[in-house]
């Protein structure tokens, strides 16, 4: 651990896992990728100024729209709400910091490498040129052949890990780290936002890695997934959109917690049916799941499955109803202050309800025949997801004192406003008007070129707005008055009740909401009411503390929360390296096969990927190490409310959430086999191996995991020999499954001739995914031995005797390697 | 508060054996069992095995319920991507 160097100092930046100091970066960088995706939007306007490939080539222009939507989507959108989040759900909740600094700050740095990673793979011969929905087969190298196309889904890939550890660290603080007194039903409704919002992308971003897997897979090892007969195409479609929908309230509901936040504070008016908009929240977060095929209609699924997610789709529409009339009817009985955050939240309602009006169109089948493939479609998204984006700039001006300790100027944020709603409308409403326009090309109708230039002109005032902006805080962070705790009138959360900026430790005493309005308790364990805070309170939550994880039961209790650590970084940096490498190792190696394996040759005709691929590697396996091994102390609440996961200690309950996240990439990788399989006729199929190998690995997975238990056993026995003992035998039956795997692989690959794409039993697709899956699973078991042997490592150093929970938070992992192979072990070997 | 004993977890091991060994046993022998059949008993032994190493060998049996709801969303919404995607094309 590291001494945090002062604001003033680079290096703090670099080093810090601060939860403050980590929101500021993510929204400054979530700024910087507006910037460039808006950029490529003026681009694409640009090239429609008249129809055809007048500004752009054709490639370019496809390019300069993939980006756009990944970008805007992935890399502006979804951090710009969670720069907040980071900043505020913690202090909203009376945390110290988020449950795993390091895991937060590794989150970030993943994020912003991995935006860097996509700028990178325009100069790796052209990026991908698919659209921001990669739609199969479009997707595969045959189509789009660039070493970029590569490059930007590893990005993506690489962002998806970093964003899973975000949602873990999330879900766990709020559910450990609540103040004394404040219920789920008491928080804040921005906090209750980002609740909704980390468990649907607990399961929705899942969905998102493993196809990614899946699409890297068929691009770098060849593997034939997506360019598959037996329904290739249409699997895409469905694990992608699985992942889609909620994809859109992810966006959305961060923006939805600032309007809620915004419209309280500037109405001076509690909202009106907060429960029921709770209730709302979380039926659309549950809803989410179940409508993704609306995005499939123009396929050829079948009708039941359309018309049901028909009925579904125009149901979401019903609690969105309810929170929308909320918020009017919360104007309606308070007394409207019109700054400049409600301005943009007011306005962020408006464009929220004309989104949401015109995608009920899209979730009628009939209608969707017409729509779909439309600049109807893509008026409505904006409407929804950049309308929605507008309340999170509501949401800067409103916590920019906060953040910065000075005043922004109120008459420049009004003009900003102004000027970016003329352009707003101007822009994505004449699209409305000139629906008709094909989605995706450059080609149109003349008829619709007035249009289409007014709206260009649209996005040109658009995007000089955000000017305003970056000039109002600029201006104000050097030269602006001093933001007193509380610049507003009339505030409800806890954010308020400390200084602007707050301070790195948060509170000078612990906060406690057991009487229903904040206070600070001096003395660690004795409430007490020597200091209140001046506005925030509960919505009436009473109750008392949880101590589930007792000071007294960490070893380390004595010790103070450490801020800083260099890890991180390095990491997410040897993860970026590793990455780049692999976007182009399949085309600087050429692999000539042979009889055996020995008889192999290999070529690398450019040795520049594989180089960084093999540093990267190593990279990974060093820092993690050196993770494992500092001394970072992140303090657990010690009476904190937890339900509904009381008793659980905190990094157990981070381990099951991300167990959660790995049951659905592995319910994926087996729905991809399935549906394949079910498309190619499911009884056309014989398994491609002997069962015997399959049922011996069986016999030994399940005796590793016996062996882990009695780990935990003598752990907790306080005998060293006997954890060695059985961490060793763990190890050692990890190794012989992975030998019998080894051999059952050559086997297949050089006597029987099944390869990645060659199957003389049948379809190849068989093959690929026989490989891939059991892949997965094999590179699973590869990295539970690793962790094996840094804890192997450990305990024979006299590790884990006072404190054994790392070995039953390995053995969870472990465990759950075991329950996939119960299920992967019939489905590849017997039937 | 799991348990410690060590008996109680080799129980759980002879189980487990026995159960996956009773999957190699229903398509090995399939002058008895019909395809379907064996599919059914094989999935069945499988729930059953990942019921046991999950309760006994994860200790969900002595863990917060909540944790067990959280693990069955997470199987639920997998089961359904399956059901919905694979039914969609028959």
């Amino acid at each position: 651990m590291s001494e945090l160097p002062p604001k003033t100092s680079l290096r703090r930046w670099f080093v810090t896992t601060n939860h403050k100091d980590v929101g500021i970066l993510y929204t400054i960088t979530a700024l910087f990728f507006l910037i460039m995706g808006g950029m490529l939007a003026l681009l694409i306007r640009f090239q429609l100024w008249e129809p055809g490939a007048q500004f752009l080539s054709e490639i370019a222009y496809n390019e300069a729209v993939t980006t756009h939507g990944l970008v805007m989507v992935f890399w502006f959108l979804s951090p710009f709400g969670f720069g907040f989040a980071n900043y505020f759900v913690p202090l909203q909740i009376g945390a110290d910091d988020l449950a795993f600094p390091r895991l937060n700050a590794l989150s970030y740095w993943m994020y912003a490498l991995s935006g860097i990673l996509l700028g990178i793979s325009y100069f790796q011969g052209g990026t991908l040129s698919t659209g921001w929905t990669m739609y199969a087969p479009l997707n595969v190298p045959m189509y789009t052949p660039s070493l970029g196309s590569t490059g930007a889904i590893l990005a993506l890939a690489m962002f998806v890990i970093g964003i899973t550890a975000s949602t873990i660290n999330f879900l766990t603080t709020i559910h450990h780290s609540r103040a004394e007194g404040m219920g789920l039903m008491d928080m804040p409704l921005f906090t209750w936002s980002i609740l909704a919002t980390v468990y649907m992308m607990l399961f929705a971003f899942a969905a998102l890695l493993a196809v990614a897997l899946i699409l890297l897979s068929d691009r770098i090892l060849g593997s034939i997934y997506f360019s598959a007969t037996e329904g290739g195409a249409l699997l895409w479609g469905h694990l992608f959109w699985f992942f889609g929908h909620p994809e859109v309230y992810i966006v959305f509901f961060p923006a939805l917690g600032v309007m809620l936040e915004l419209f309280q504070s500037f109405s001076g008016n509690r909202l009106v049916g907060r429960k029921w908009v709770i209730i709302a929240i979380c039926l659309i977060s549950i809803q989410s799941f179940l409508v993704w095929t609306h995005h499939m209609f123009l396929t050829t699924i079948n009708l039941e499955v359309k018309t049901l997610m028909m009925a579904t789709s125009i149901g979401i529409s019903l609690p969105f109803d309810l929170v929308v009339f909320s918020l009017i009817y919360t104007l309606i009985k308070g007394r409207i202050k019109f700054t400049t955050p409600f301005l943009f939240a007011f306005g962020a309602l408006l464009l929220f309800i004309v989104g949401g009006i015109t995608g009920v169109f899209l979730g009628a089948i009939v209608l969707d025949y017409e729509f779909r493939g439309t600049y109807w479609v893509v008026a409505h998204f904006h409407y929804v997801m950049f309308g929605g984006a507008t309340a999170l700039f509501g949401g800067i001006y409103y916590w920019f004192p906060k953040m910065s300790g000075k005043m922004y100027d109120e008459f420049l944020g009004k003009v900003h406003f102004v000027i970016f709603f003329i352009g707003f409308n101007a822009v994505y409403f004449s699209m409305f008007l000139a629906w008709e326009t094909p989605r995706r090309v450059f080609e149109y109708d003349p008829a619709f070129q007035p249009m289409h230039q007014f709206g260009t002109i649209g996005a040109v005032v658009l995007g000089l707005s955000f000017f305003i902006m970056f000039y109002n805080f600029a201006k104000s962070y050097v030269s602006g008055p001093d933001a007193p705790d509380n610049p507003w009138e009339y505030t409800r959360t806890a954010e308020w009740a400390v200084s602007s900026p707050p301070p790195l430790e948060n509170w000078g005493g612990r906060p406690s909401y057991a009487s229903g309005k904040l206070e600070f308790v001096s003395e660690a364990l004795t409430p007490s009411d020597d200091h209140d805070g001046p506005a925030a309170a509960t919505d009436g939550g009473h109750g008392e503390g949880h101590g589930d994880d007792h000071i007294e039961s960490y070893p380390y209790w004595d010790k103070h929360a450490s801020h800083a650590s260099i890890w991180p970084f390095a990491l997410s940096l040897a993860t970026g390296i590793f990455f780049f490498g692999l976007s182009g190792v399949s085309s600087s190696i050429d692999i000539t096969t042979a009889d055996t394996l020995f008889g192999t040759g290999i070529t690398v005709s450019n040795p520049v990927y594989p180089v960084f691929t093999a540093l990267g590697l190593l990279g990974i396996i060093w820092t993690a190490v050196k993770w494992g091994l500092e001394d970072f102390y992140a303090p657990p609440m010690e009476i904190a409310e937890r339900w509904p996961f009381e008793g659980v200690e905190k990094v157990k309950l981070g381990m099951w959430f991300f167990l959660a996240s790995d049951v659905i990439v592995f319910g994926a990788f087996i729905s991809a086999a399935v549906f394949i399989r079910v498309a190619a006729g499911w009884y056309t199929w014989e398994p491609l191996t002997d069962s015997l190998p399959g049922l011996i690995n069986t016999f030994v997975l399940l005796t590793s995991s016996f062996t882990v238990i009695l780990a935990l056993v003598y752990a907790r026995r306080k005998s060293r020999k006997g954890l060695i003992a059985y961490l060793s035998a763990t190890i050692l039956l990890g190794l012989t499954f992975l030998s019998i795997k080894m051999w059952e692989w050559h086997h297949e690959i050089y006597d029987v001739g099944v390869t990645l794409t060659q199957n003389s039993h049948g379809d190849p697709v068989q093959a690929t995914i026989y490989y891939v899956t059991t892949g997965l699973h094999g590179l699973h078991v590869v990295i539970g031995l690793l962790i094996a042997g840094f804890l192997l490592v450990r305990a024979w150093n006299g590790a884990y005797q006072e404190d054994p929970r790392p070995v039953e938070y390995f053995g969870l992992y472990w465990h759950f390697v075991d329950i996939v192979w119960v299920i992967l072990f019939p489905l590849f070997y017997l039937f | 508060m799991a348990s410690d004993s060590i008996k109680l977890y080799a129980l759980v091991y002879v189980a487990l054996v026995g159960l996956a060994t009773s999957k190699f046993v229903f398509f090995e022998f399939d002058q008895f069992f019909t395809y379907e059949q064996a599919f059914a008993g094989t999935m069945g032994a499988a729930a059953l095995k990942g019921a046991l190493i999950v309760g006994y060998y994860q200790h969900l049996k002595w863990e917060n319920r909540s944790l067990t709801y959280l693990m069955a969303v997470a199987l639920a919404f997998a089961l359904l991507l399956m059901a919905a995607a694979t039914y969609s094309i028959t």
